[in-house]
C-alpha cells in the first residue's frame, strides 16, 4: 500500500570519499567560520585520527583553536558545560566533532550552549525548543554505524537529576557530515561488525516500519546492499579503503533513512538491554534483529521479501519463490550473524553475551513496552509477546 | 456486509468542512471523560496509570489553540478529567498539527500509531509516560467501541471475550454517566 502522506528532511551536506577531510577548511570558510574547535575522545585521539583532521588545516590560513578530548562513552551535562566553557575562552566560532555516537551527541549539546548562551544545558531539553540556526557544525564519524551525523537528536545524561535529557530539533543537524575512509581504517574487527549491524538494523527497521516512505526506502535499500557486499570484505581485508568507504556511506544512508522513518521493536528491545545490562548498542541490534523479524514476518513478509535483492543479490532473489523471500531474508541474516560470531565472537543470543541473567527478562520486557520506538513497529506488542521474543533470543 | 458498514463509517466521504472543529471538540470531551471512567473501572488501565509519576498531568490538543482536553493522575491509579484549555505546564502533551488531523483520528479513519507514522502528531514529554498513555487510550477504545470501529483505531484488535467486553464496557459507560451527573 502506498503511503498517503509522509515527510522527508535531510539538509546535511555529505562530503564523502578520498581526501574528504581536506574539504573542511573551505567548507568552514563558506559558512564564515575560521576558528574551529575539535571535540573528540581520548581513544580517537590516541590512535591518531584527530591528526588526520589537523593535517587538513596545515598549509591553510586557518587553525584549530582548541581540542576537547575528554568525552566519555556516556556523556553528561557536566562534560558539555566544560567543553562549552573552553569554546568560549578560546574564542572559537565553529565545532568539528570527530568520533562516534557519544562525541557527536556531546558536540550537538555543546553547540546548543555556545549558540544560545547560558550554562545550563537542561534549559534546552525537549522537542523543538531551539528557534534559530546554531554555530557551524561539522561531523567526522569514526565508526560506521550510528548515523548520528545525520540525525536531529542528542541524548545527554543529567548528573544532578539522575536522568537522561533528550534534545530534538532541526537546528541540531550538522551543516556537513565528512565521510573519509581514513577515519574507519583502524576500527578493530568486532567494532566494525557491531557498528555495521547497527547500520543494517537502522536500514531494515526504516524499510519495514509503519513510517516507511519511498525516499527513505531508497536510502535503506542502498545501505543494505553496501553493507552486505562490503562487511565481510572489510573483515577479510581491514585496509581495503574502498570497502571501508562503502560501509561508512552505508551507515550515513541508513542514518538518513531511520531519521525519517524511525525504527521499531529491535530498537525498543536494544534500548532496554543497553540500559539494564550496559551492552553496546550495535551488539544489541545484532542480537535481536532476526528474532524481531520472525515476530513481524506474518504481517510484513512481503515487505521483507523486497529486501532479499539488496541483501543477497540477484541470483538468490531470482531462485527464491516470491512467497519465501521474507523468510529467506531472515535466514540470510542469521547466516551473516553466524559468520560474525565465528570471526569476532559477536554474540547472537542473550546467553552468549555472558552479561544477562534469565531473571532480568521480565524487567526487560516491561522496559521494552515503554520505549518510544515500539509505536512504529508494524505489529502490536504486549508484555507476553515481548517476553516471548526475549526468551527466543536467550 | 462488513464492507457496506465500512463505507457507512467512512467519514472522509462526507462533506464535513466547517464541522470538523465542533466534532473534534465533542470527541475530545467524550474521550477525556471516557478515559476517566475507564481508569476507575479497568484494572489493566489502572496498572499503567499507577506507574505514572504522582500528580502527572497531560493534554491532547489540536494546534494552534484547540480543541483540547487536560487530565491529571489522582488516587494512585486513576485519571481525572480536568476539562478543555491550553496549558503549557503539563508533563505530556499530544498535539495534532491541525484540527483536520485530529478529525482523522477521532473519526477513526486513522489509528493513533498510523497518525504518528504519518507525522500528524507531535509528542512532548517523557517518552515512557507517553507510551503508557497510548496503551491506556488503546485499551479504552477497544473496550468501549464496537469491534468494527475499534479495529480502525488500534494497530491490532485484541482477543477479548464478548462477555468481558460487554460487561466491562457497560461498567465504563455507567461510570461515565455517573461522573457527568456528579460534575
Amino acid at each position: 500500500m502506498s503511503k498517503p502522506y509522509y515527510e522527508f528532511f535531510c539538509p546535511v551536506k555529505i562530503i564523502a570519499g578520498s581526501a574528504a577531510l581536506e574539504h573542511i577548511p573551505y567548507e568552514l570558510k563558506m559558512l564564515s567560520a575560521s576558528r574551529p574547535m575539535i571535540i573528540t575522545d581520548k581513544g580517537v585521539r590516541a590512535v591518531g585520527l584527530t591528526d588526520h583532521v589537523l593535517g587538513a588545516f596545515v598549509e591553510t590560513d586557518m587553525d584549530i583553536e582548541a581540542i576537547f578530548d575528554d568525552v566519555p562513552p556516556d556523556s553528561s551535562t557536566e562534560v558539555v558545560e566544560r567543553a562549552a566553557k573552553i569554546y568560549r575562552e578560546k574564542g572559537c566560532d565553529s565545532i568539528i566533532a570527530v568520533g562516534g555516537g557519544s562525541v557527536i551527541d556531546t558536540s550537538k549539546a555543546v553547540n546548543i550552549l555556545v549558540s544560545e548562551g547560558g550554562d545550563k544545558l537542561a534549559d534546552y531539553a525537549g522537542i523543538g525548543l531551539l528557534t534559530r540556526p546554531l554555530k557551524p557544525f561539522f561531523v567526522v564519524p569514526t565508526t560506521a554505524g550510528t548515523g548520528s551525523e545525520v540525525t536531529l537528536v542528542a541524548v545527554i545524561k543529567d548528573i544532578e537529576k539522575g536522568m537522561k535529557l533528550y534534545f530534538s530539533s532541526y537546528f541540531l543537524l550538522p551543516n556537513a557530515a565528512v565521510i573519509d575512509p581514513r577515519m574507519t581504517l583502524t576500527l578493530p574487527p568486532h567494532i566494525t561488525a557491531m557498528t555495521a549491524m547497527d547500520a543494517m538494523t537502522h536500514a531494515i527497521e526504516a524499510f519495514t516500519g509503519l513510517a516507511k516512505n519511498p525516499i527513505s526506502d531508497a536510502y535503506a535499500t542502498s545501505a543494505i546492499k553496501k553493507i552486505s557486499e562490503n562487511l565481510l570484505k572489510v573483515l577479510d581485508q581491514p585496509s581495503d579503503v574502498d570497502a571501508r568507504l562503502e560501509l561508512a556511506q552505508a551507515s550515513t544512508m541508513a542514518g538518513i533513512a531511520f531519521s525519517n522513518s524511525m525504527v521499531g521493536l529491535v530498537h525498543s528491545l536494544g534500548h532496554s538491554l543497553g540500559t539494564l545490562c550496559h551492552l553496546p548498542h550495535g551488539l544489541c541490534m545484532n542480537l535481536f534483529l532476526p528474532y524481531v523479524l520472525d515476530y513481524n514476518l506474518q504481517e510484513r513478509g512481503e515487505v521483507f521479501g523486497e529486501l532479499l535483492l539488496p541483501l543477497a543479490g540477484a541470483e538468490v532473489y531470482a531462485r527464491t519463490p516470491a512467497t519465501d523471500r521474507g523468510r529467506k531474508v531472515i535466514s540470510v541474516l542469521r547466516e551473516l550473524r553466524d559468520v560474525l560470531y565465528e570471526r569476532c565472537k559477536l554474540p547472537r543470543t542473550l546467553s552468549e553475551t555472558g552479561k544477562v541473567t534469565q531473571d532480568q527478562l521480565q524487567k526487560l520486557a516491561e522496559m521494552t513496552l515503554d520505549d518510544g520506538s515500539i509505536i512504529l513497529n508494524p505489529v502490536e506488542v504486549d508484555f507476553d509477546e515481548a517476553l516471548s521474543v526475549l526468551k527466543k533470543a536467550w | 456486509m462488513e464492507l457496506e458498514m465500512r463505507k457507512m463509517l467512512d467519514l472522509s466521504r462526507l462533506r464535513v468542512d466547517g464541522l470538523k472543529k465542533p466534532y473534534v471538540t465533542l470527541m475530545m470531551d467524550i474521550i477525556g471523560r471516557s478515559l476517566e471512567a475507564a481508569s476507575q473501572v479497568d484494572k489493566a488501565i489502572q496498572q499503567d496509570v499507577r506507574r505514572l509519576p504522582d500528580g502527572f498531568t497531560f493534554d491532547m490538543r489540536a494546534l494552534p489553540d484547540g480543541p483540547s482536553f487536560n487530565m491529571k493522575k489522582v488516587d494512585d491509579c486513576q485519571l481525572k478529567y480536568v476539562g478543555p484549555g491550553i496549558r503549557d505546564d503539563n508533563d505530556v502533551s499530544l498535539k495534532f498539527k491541525h484540527v483536520s488531523h485530529a478529525f482523522l483520528v477521532l473519526s477513526f479513519q486513522e489509528g493513533t500509531a498510523r497518525a504518528y507514522a504519518n507525522d500528524r502528531i507531535l509528542v512532548d514529554g517523557e517518552v515512557s509516560d507517553v507510551m503508557k498513555l497510548i496503551r491506556c487510550l488503546n485499551r479504552m477504545e477497544t473496550i468501549i467501541l464496537p469491534k468494527l470501529i475499534a479495529q480502525r483505531a488500534v494497530k491490532r484488535y485484541p482477543k477479548i471475550p464478548l462477555f468481558s467486553k460487554v460487561s466491562l464496557g457497560g461498567r465504563i459507560y455507567a461510570q461515565f454517566v455517573k461522573n457527568v451527573f456528579r460534575g
